[in-house]
């Protein structure tokens, strides 16, 4: 073993409900290897845990073999890094408190950290992406849900308990649409999937206007983008609306926090100007005086594919390297 | 997608140094996408000098993707503060006094300009990209023509109170020791540097009747001496045994204060290779503070020597923030 | 001794606010060594108003200890700005646009000025003085000024934003097309919660109301009387107090669902109104606040003495400022 160098690798993992995707990353972000599996496979979390430390280590000795992979990162819904535990996911087959960093760990020998997505997404935007070389900035994820991670003084800022961020379940209206968290009116139920999707129905009911949207079966935000680029009045105005509330719930993130950026990512952020253009419209509409004009928005450039398990790779290089034998 | 949510990839890196000015457009990822040098002293008139470095930079700039992709500019330079923006003072430049270099880049290129010196410029192109990844208490050595250091405290590299931090080749390892340039006695870069190690050469073949490769060379340099090791001469190996062992003390003291994860070597003389890297190691392990023997990594730059500063100082251009004419 | 160095043990903490303009010299453990103040409004010209603080400021230091036993200044100004150390479009003061408060005072002092907006040095204060002493993530919000501001501190640090304006807390839109604020815009918490909110609340209850209240029969309306009405059960007062106390609560529950605080603390005149506000605002935190910090934020309010904690805290801001002399 080379005394004079360190580790110029590790692996990062990116569980969502779905799938879970899993790669070898260098130092400069260089995806060297990647493999994935069908969460869905495993009901059961120990057998999980075991399926996926055996690729791991599958990966890793085809790929420059065990010495050379430093530690582990791993992205998951509902992962809090203070605890290195899966908490109450409400979207994940196995339920409770898990503690995932620690059973990894102790199945590979390897140090694991363990974030959510929110988080993992902001890692990887400000080593590889949009907030590079930024200090003061905001990561937002659209996608089924509505999550962010704030960055503070170059680092990420997780709160007093490791929950900071959630902008989703911010209320932008008194009483108003019931969310999947108990409260009403929460950001989350007019930005995120199901809410774009409500707001077309909303839309639709309002007028008697034909659309392209009334012949679709199974409405989806996709499926609206794809109405708005082909010129449908009512598509537009959906992602009108939805950039409308957007805009106001970020105008009062950026009022607190007045970030350099603020970087979108997720499935949503496809619908491209149909959402941000009016998203910024109302931003700079409800932002504080002082702040006006000063915001930038951005979108990732990193692939989807990439995005979360480079995220997960900058997160394992923040965990301290571990070795069952003390030298 | 319009324009307007897109950020710029690519910085240029500009490294001075007593000979060469070598200047680069690098990405995110650190790929250096092209690079050019041409000789500081011919440019005896600094503004000249200015002229045509801007001048260079445009134009590769334009050859290379065009100027609306460039976000910034950094420069290392030697005796550069990084405060101030200023060149103060360099013995070696052609240059004298107090150069304001920052400032009259940025009026030229009209771009930010971040400026430094090269021991800084080092240790953030060694944090992102080589033996410091994922440290936050780390300190990076520059062996050369002097030896300078600059050290990170919880990921902030620390300037101290004036910008002047690190002037780790003036500390006195040996009271009414040699004599140094800077008008003291018994500096560690009067044994660790490259005139240092030449001084011990001559000082064992005169003390000593031993026959020896060193003898016979027409030039005296650290890298002829290296040589001569290579080539199992006694002597060599001797010269460098004995550096070695000073800077070991030296580096002993700085862990000793600092409790550092890991002290990196770079430059010219860390390509010595085995012959300095073992007695040095050896003296630290000696010299060292008790609960720390053992701890600290010494490592050594797998940079290659013609990226590290452009990519150091590639990394100050995205640390500084960008200029625009317009607030 | 004058074999070792010595360091300055006071500093000069100054309060400018619309009508009153506070200054005094505080020691290194905040006590208050001598106090001064006079009115702003009898400067309204901005370098009238510098030299006369400036020559009040050098007289209460000659008076008490010299002009070399002050290390710095330390200045709590409605819209200051710590990073430019300007004065930025007050809305509420006489001087107008982007004004260079912390350079014009250090030319007139000879001393090193810092200025920075009263939530933070509000929350400067509570963290030296008052109740966030010993924590590191927390937010003190000030209900004062004719406004509503805050100060996020994170991991001991303010977190100022990248151009130093975060923590306009007052200025988030919690009412879409809602009441017109001093700002330009609608619907601001400010035009709620603070006490030109809280009166006009008060007159459209009064003028809804079908039963009678005490209110009608003020002179003045203003936190003190309404809540001298709750006192005596008027139930127009209370039921005042609960509205402003709700949208409060939901700010605030916004502002800890994305921040995730290990404490908001509450400060400024509105306090005097007690469990009237307090109850309901807690009320309305809770339902509004993300489950999973539902019960984990505590909600304190300030144990500083109102005449007290501006001027502490621009104490502290000034030892945040590096010394600056003249003379080399």
């Amino acid at each position: 073993m080379n005394k004079t160098a360190i580790k110029k690798r590790v692996v990062g993992v990116d569980i969502s409900s779905e799938l879970t995707t899993y790669a070898i990353v260098d130092v400069r972000g260089n995806i060297i290897a990647k493999d994935d599996f069908p969460t869905t496979d495993y009901p059961e979390v120990n057998g999980f845990v075991t399926a996926l430390c055996e690729r791991i280590v599958g990966l890793v000795e085809l790929n420059g073999g065990y010495e050379t992979i430093r530690s582990i990162g791993v992205s998951s819904p509902s992962a809090n890094f203070m605890t290195g535990c899966i908490v109450n996911a409400p979207n994940m087959p196995w339920k409770g408190v898990i503690p995932l960093a620690a059973m990894m760990r102790d199945q590979l020998g390897l140090a694991v950290a363990i974030a959510n997505n929110a988080h993992v997404v902001g890692l990887g935007e400000q080593a590889f992406g949009a907030a590079h070389g930024m200090r003061e900035f905001v990561a937002v994820t659209l996608g089924s849900g509505m999550g962010s991670s704030i960055f503070s003084e170059g680092e990420v800022n997780l709160g007093y308990d490791g929950h900071a961020g959630e902008i989703g379940h911010t209320c932008v209206q008194l009483n108003g649409r019931p969310c999947g968290c108990g409260n009403k009116g929460c950001l989350e139920a007019y930005t995120a999937a199901r809410g774009i999707v409500k707001t077309a129905e909303e839309v639709m009911s309002e007028t008697d206007e034909p659309s392209l949207m009334r012949n679709i079966e199974k409405l989806t935000p996709r499926k609206i983008y794809d109405c708005c680029e082909q010129g449908d009045k009512l598509a537009i105005e959906v992602f009108r609306r939805t950039g409308e509330i957007l805009g106001l719930g970020l105008g009062n993130y950026a009022s607190l926090l007045n970030p350099e950026a603020i970087i979108f990512t997720g499935g949503i952020v496809r619908a491209g100007h149909w959402l941000l253009d009016p998203a910024k419209q109302s931003f700079e509409e409800h932002v504080f005086h002082n702040i006006q004009g000063k915001v930038k928005f951005l979108t990732s450039d990193l692939s989807e594919s990439e995005r979360n398990v480079l995220g997960a790779s900058v997160l394992a290089w923040q965990v301290k390297e571990y070795s069952l034998f003390k030298e | 997608m319009n324009d307007y949510y897109n950020y710029k990839t690519k910085v240029v890196g500009v490294d001075i140094s007593n000979d060469m000015t070598t200047y680069a457009i690098v990405d995110i990822r650190g790929n250096i996408l092209a690079q050019e040098m041409f000789p500081t002293s011919d440019y005896v008139d600094v503004n000249e000098f200015v002229a045509v470095l801007s001048e260079r930079i445009i134009a590769m700039i334009e050859a290379n993707g065009g100027y609306e992709t460039i976000r910034s500019v950094g420069v290392s330079a030697p005796s550069a503060n990084s405060l101030t923006g200023y060149i103060e003072n360099a013995s070696n430049l052609p240059w004298k006094g107090s150069i304001p270099m920052a400032v009259m880049l940025r009026e030229r290129l009209g771009l930010a300009v971040g400026l430094s010196n090269d021991a800084h410029i080092t240790a953030l192109g060694e944090h992102a990209f080589g033996q410091a990844h994922g440290m936050r208490n780390f300190v990076v050595i520059s062996l050369g023509v002097g030896v300078g250091s600059c050290f990170f405290s919880e990921n902030r590299e620390h300037h101290g109170n004036q910008g002047f931090a690190g002037e780790f080749g003036h500390t006195c390892v040996e009271d009414r020791g040699r004599r140094c340039g800077c008008g003291h006695r018994g500096c560690l870069e009067t044994y660790a540097a490259a005139k240092g190690i030449v001084m011990t050469a001559q000082e064992m073949m005169t003390a000593l009747d031993e026959p020896s490769m060193l003898r016979n060379l027409s030039e005296l340099s650290p890298k002829t001496i290296a040589e001569c090791c290579d080539k199992g001469d006694k002597m060599a190996i001797e010269v460098y045994r004995r550096t070695g062992y000073m800077l070991g003390i030296g580096l002993a003291n700085y862990a000793s204060i600092l409790d550092p994860e890991a002290i990196i070597l770079t430059g010219g003389i860390a390509r010595a290779g085995k012959w300095l890297y073992e007695p040095t190691k050896q003296s630290f392990e000696e010299h060292i503070f008790g609960n720390m023997r053992g701890k600290v990594k010494l490592l050594v730059s797998e940079l290659d020597n013609h990226e590290r500063d452009v990519l150091g100082a590639s990394v100050l251009a995205w640390s500084v923030p960008e200029y625009s004419l317009f607030v | 001794m004058e074999e070792v160095d010595q360091i300055k043990t006071r500093v000069v903490g100054i309060d400018i606010r619309e009508t009153r303009t506070t200054y005094a010299v505080v020691d290194i453990r905040g006590e208050i060594i001598a106090q001064d103040y006079f009115n702003t409004l009898d400067y309204p010209e901005l370098s009238d108003f510098v030299n006369a603080l400036s020559e009040r400021v050098l007289t209460l230091i000659e008076e008490n200890g010299g002009f070399e036993s002050v290390r710095s200044v330390g200045i709590s100004s409605p819209s200051g700005n710590f990073i430019t150390g300007c004065m930025e479009n007050a809305a509420n003061m006489p001087w107008k646009g982007v004004v260079p408060l912390a350079a014009l005072l250090q030319d007139q002092l000879g001393m090193a000025v810092a200025v920075a907006n009263d939530a933070h040095i509000t929350a400067l204060g509570e963290k030296a003085y008052g109740s966030a002493h010993g924590m590191k993530d927390f937010i003190v919000v000030s209900i004062s000024h004719g406004g509503l501001g805050s100060c996020i501190f994170t991991n001991g640090q303010p977190h100022l934003g990248v151009n130093g304006f975060a923590g306009e807390v007052g200025h988030t839109c919690v009412q879409v097309d809602g009441r017109q604020c001093g700002c330009g815009r609608k619907g601001c918490l400010e035009t709620y919660v603070s006490d030109k909110g809280l009166v006009k609340t008060a007159e459209e209850l009064i003028a809804k109301s079908t039963e009678p209240t005490l209110l009608s029969d003020l002179e003045e309306l203003n936190i003190r009387t309404i809540t001298e009405c709750c006192e005596k059960g008027d139930r127009v007062a209370i039921e005042t107090f609960r509205q402003v106390g709700i949208m409060l609560g939901m700010g605030l529950a916004n502002y800890a669902s994305v921040i995730n605080p290990e404490a908001i603390i509450l400060t400024g005149d509105m306090m005097q109104a007690g469990k009237w506000l307090l109850k309901p605002m807690r009320q309305s935190f809770d339902e509004h606040v993300f489950h999973n910090i539902r019960g984990k934020v505590r909600l304190l309010v300030s144990i500083l003495k109102e005449g007290e904690r501006d001027v502490l805290g621009a104490s502290a801001l000034a030892w945040d400022v590096k010394e600056y002399s003249l003379f080399k």
